[in-house]
């Protein structure tokens, strides 16, 4: 099941290989472009019948509040004009990545809205896959690899249905170091359009840099030195990268260009709880606990502690359940309405072998929550003791 | 020809990703039957298909119609440190372990973290959670539900854990959420009502 995931963004990236014709490739908009012979056709259809199946997949995260908000920075970056071919859909899924389809359909995971710090890195990945789109990268690779090799053929002999097939055309047709370097630059030239602070551009690769090095210190990952996932695997090297998108930024900067912060973080105030947990239980200590530590900042909140108190109870080495009941003591100590952090407060205190505080915190939770998924089966353990 | 030698490799692992060869035999009702090598007795009150195949590491997968209609899942006495599945399947040490010491309610936070990995979804949900006994011992009785990116069929599932002499039992029933899972709830939660646990050395508490 793994490999789907990665076959879904790949299949994105797929789309974009194969439906551009070369009468559209300088430039025009996405509604100009169709299918020129029988092969691109039957690729098309693929796309679109996987556009279907987006519109009904179970991580479809369809709030009008959010789409509205993702697709307002988008917006602002590349012009409403631009903006109003692009169909986007943010699915639930933890991992840091985006990818645009030839036929307007962007697909942005919950993984990128939680790492983004501000609307002007957002704008950063959404611009940079747009600009792909825009530039018909996709084609020229297609092409090109169909030169070579009877492509078509491939794609029918792969077995594992669509998927599959898909994936296999991703790892092919990956976008060359200088499609990529073309999309950084576009999108950093659109954030000075939008209004946006450039320097977000390199500052998001930063950010994403340091976290997979956190990651690979608490033994998950091998750290190579450079970002290797999906979305980034032709991408050019995190170090040149950091380097020519510094300077542009500084060439392109202006006065008055902002970040959007304070926006941004109001925006996904009630979903980062939510994206915060589908992180933690990727069991990756050290990403997790480097994302945590990002978004708390030095004005750490009760859903902060809280985080990083389930951080520890759930890794569960010798010594993390002292450390999760500092954390969640804490988060109840910064809003004593917490019910979830006297819950975890209650078990880890339990474990390390404070069961008459831990009652008193699982009493709490249930006067809190009396209705909660475990609230008979909390009650029955903890029962008439004192 | 360096496409077509990627494109060769890439379908020589999707071949090789094929699951491996598993037999099937028949498990007749009302029989009382040794599962998850002995570990487990049980007296199912339906035919089902047991597999000489799990992703349990330690335990035994059944089926009715087949598994992508319903299974249960028997792990039969995972020791301190071990996990659910098999770790191989990730290439990595990425799922989380069984402790002895858990709490009750620690039971279904462990199986929804394995899962979600397993599975690699998100949308996973623990809903109801209920203080059971399972062979006398103790458990957790838990339902849940769960969708993953490629199917569009939502599953529910339900679970029986418990702990005896600090190792776990636990057994799973999972189906789609139309008709499979209800159907087949009735007689599951009769096998769970049957549950022995055969290898524990300590006494039973009720």
């Amino acid at each position: 099941m793994k490999a789907l995931l990665k076959l879904l963004s790949a299949s994105l990236a797929l789309q974009v290989a194969v439906a551009t014709p070369a009468a559209a490739q300088a430039s025009g908009s996405a509604q100009k472009y169709q299918p020129i012979n029988d092969d691109e056709r039957t690729l098309w259809r693929t796309m679109d019948e996987y556009e279907g199946n987006i519109r009904h997949s179970p991580l479809l995260i369809a709030d009008a509040e959010l789409n509205d908000y993702v697709r307002s920075v988008l917006c602002r970056a590349v012009g409403a004009e631009k903006c109003s071919a692009v169909r986007i859909y943010i699915l639930r899924t933890p991992q840091f990545n985006a990818a645009m389809a030839p036929n307007g359909m962007m697909v942005v995971w919950s993984g990128l809205l939680l790492r983004t710090r501000n609307e002007a890195e957002l704008a950063t990945v959404l611009a940079h896959e747009f600009a792909h789109f825009e530039k018909r990268h996709s084609l020229q690779k297609f092409r090109d690899v169909r030169a070579k090799t009877d492509a078509i053929a491939w794609l029918g002999f792969v077995p594992g249905g669509a998927f599959a097939q898909i994936g296999l055309f991703t790892s092919v047709f990956a976008f060359s170091r200088d499609m990529e370097r073309e999309a950084d630059f576009q999108a950093v030239q659109s954030l000075v359009n939008g209004g946006y602070d450039p320097q977000s551009a390199s500052e998001i690769w930063r950010h994403f840099l340091a976290e997979r090095k956190a990651s690979a210190a608490s033994g998950k990952i091998k750290f190579d030195g450079d970002i290797q996932t999906n979305m980034f695997s032709s991408h050019p090297g995190i170090s040149e990268r950091l380097e020519y998108l510094s300077a542009s930024a500084t060439r392109l900067t202006r006065p008055n260009l902002e970040t959007g912060r304070t926006d941004y973080q109001k925006a996904m105030a009630r979903w980062l709880p939510l994206f915060v947990d589908d992180q933690i239980k990727l069991n990756d200590f050290g990403g997790s606990e480097f994302l945590i530590k990002s978004l708390a900042g030095t004005k750490w909140s009760g859903a902060s502690y809280h985080a990083m108190a389930e951080l520890f109870r759930y890794r569960a080495k010798d010594g993390d359940y002292a450390l999760a009941a500092k954390y969640y003591r804490h988060a109840v100590a910064t809003d004593p309405a917490l019910a979830e952090s006297w819950r975890g407060l209650g078990l880890s205190l339990m474990r390390t072998a404070n069961r008459p505080e831990g009652i008193k915190a699982i009493r709490k939770y249930l006067e809190l929550r009396p209705q909660a998924s475990d609230a008979a089966l909390l009650a029955d353990m903890v029962g008439s003791e004192n | 020809m360096k496409f077509a030698l990627i494109a060769m490799a890439i379908i020589a692992a999707l071949l090789m990703a094929a699951p491996s060869y598993a037999e099937w035999r028949a498990v007749p009702a009302d029989e009382s039957i040794k599962v998850a090598q002995d570990k487990i007795e049980v007296v199912p009150n339906m035919e089902w298909n047991r597999s000489t195949a799990s992703s349990a590491k330690f335990g035994e997968t059944w089926t009715a119609d087949g598994v992508a209609l319903n299974e249960l899942t028997f792990f039969a006495a995972v020791e301190e440190g071990d996990t659910l599945y098999w770790n191989r399947i990730f290439g990595s040490d990425k799922l989380p372990v069984f402790k002895s010491d858990m709490l009750l309610p620690e039971i279904p936070e462990l199986f929804e973290k394995s899962n979600r990995l397993l599975l690699d979804t998100p949308v996973f949900t623990i809903e109801k959670v209920e203080a059971d006994r399972l062979s006398g011992y103790p458990a957790v009785r838990f339902s849940y539900r769960y969708a993953v990116p490629d199917d569009l069929l939502e599953r529910r599932g339900e679970a029986v854990g418990a702990i005896a002499n600090g190792k776990l039992y636990l057994v799973n029933f999972v189906a789609p959420s139309l008709h499979y899972f209800e159907h087949y709830l009735p007689s599951v939660r009769k096998l769970f009502g049957s549950v022995k646990l055969l290898d524990t050395k300590t006494e039973t508490d009720d």
